[in-house]
């Protein structure tokens, strides 16, 4: 069997002597002066997009690696392979039916049954979403796939307006298709380390401010503290 | 988790079976028929996240239950305990003394006997 340091060797040999060689220095020069730029701007579509970019770069540089490869079959090849593949088939399969897990995990309901007007709210900023809710007195809201799961305890608490604006930011979500999966399983395959939540999240209040207006996200922020 | 089962005896009150939270809004609870959410907030002067979660708990260990009230466009927890105050510590104390009959047996028996007899 090769051993690890053979396949170090063998990765720099076939890197030198390829023709992808100033590729692969583009691919990881941009990849690192995104990630600098992402570690300086303070704006959050700009740091989401510059963390995307520079993952994606990466990956590239990666890809264009492997294809340089003239060493045969190599163990860590091989295992990087199966995990992006096993990977990237767990996210894409949960990400369309996770919520379905969720649903019977908090046995949720539709909130048709107590609220009339929230899945019209949210069907009009999210086409085929269903809202749901479920029993904990926690105020709690969060989106999977093309669900939004509300507590009975943030029902109780909110008013209308600031129900909006809990549901106008768990629609961006779903327009988005976010907590993106995608960026997530970017991080995942180049084993870097990055919470988007925080710039996803502000994305979001942005959205609902726009949708709701900013006096009711700051009220409903207000009562959870 | 409330945890009865963790007897801390040089607590005062309710609180050698509940922590503080618990046994306040125990209180209240029994001190009233039912009670929202805002209602026990607002007695006990304990900050609804902890209420909130509080009560999760307490209704899951069965001490506390709810139930959904929807008037016109709110919807809220009506809560209200399970069992008198009596009933509950009633249920406590029985549960303590077969652990100690359990544990130390006829010592234990002994022991309650004389207590009985000393007051």
């Amino acid at each position: 069997m090769t051993s690890i340091a053979d396949e170090i060797i063998c990765y720099a040999e076939c890197v030198n002597n390829s023709d992808l060689l100033p590729l692969i220095t583009l691919l990881v020069v941009a990849s690192l002066l995104l990630f600098a730029f992402y570690l300086k701007t303070k704006t959050p579509i700009q740091r989401v997009s510059s963390f995307a970019g520079a993952q994606t770069s990466m990956l590239g540089a990666i890809a264009a690696t492997f294809s340089t490869m003239e060493c045969g079959r190599m163990l860590t090849i091989e295992v990087y392979l199966a995990y992006v593949l096993i990977s990237t088939g767990i996210m894409l399969f949960l990400q369309g039916s996770y919520y379905r897990i969720l649903i019977r995990h908090h046995n949720a309901k539709p909130i048709s049954d107590i609220v009339d007007w929230a899945d019209d709210f949210v069907n009009a900023l999210s086409e085929d979403s269903q809202v749901y809710y479920f029993d904990l007195a926690i105020p709690k809201a969060f989106a999977s796939g093309k669900a939004i799961f509300i507590s009975i305890g943030m029902l109780e608490i909110f008013d209308e307006q600031e129900l909006k604006a809990v549901l106008a930011h768990e629609a961006w979500h779903l327009r988005h298709n976010n907590k993106t999966p995608i960026l997530r399983q970017l991080s995942l395959m180049t084993f870097t380390k990055f919470r988007p939540g925080q710039e996803l999240e502000l994305m979001a209040d942005r959205f609902a401010e726009e949708i709701v207006g900013k006096g009711a996200l700051e009220s409903a922020r207000a009562k959870l503290v | 988790m409330v945890k009865v089962d963790r007897i801390n005896i040089s607590n005062e009150g309710l609180t050698k079976f509940f922590s503080p939270i618990e046994a306040q809004i125990m209180g209240v609870l029994w001190e009233n028929n039912e009670m929202m959410t805002a209602e026990i907030t607002k007695m006990t002067g304990i900050p609804l996240s902890s209420v909130a979660g509080t009560l999760d708990r307490l209704v899951k260990a069965d001490f506390a239950q709810r139930r959904v009230e929807n008037q016109g466009k709110r919807v809220r927890y009506v809560y209200s305990a399970t069992t008198t105050a009596d009933n509950a510590a009633n249920a406590i104390t029985t549960r303590i003394l077969d652990s100690l009959v359990d544990t130390f047996g006829a010592v234990a028996i002994e022991n309650f006997s004389k207590y009985k007899n000393d007051k």
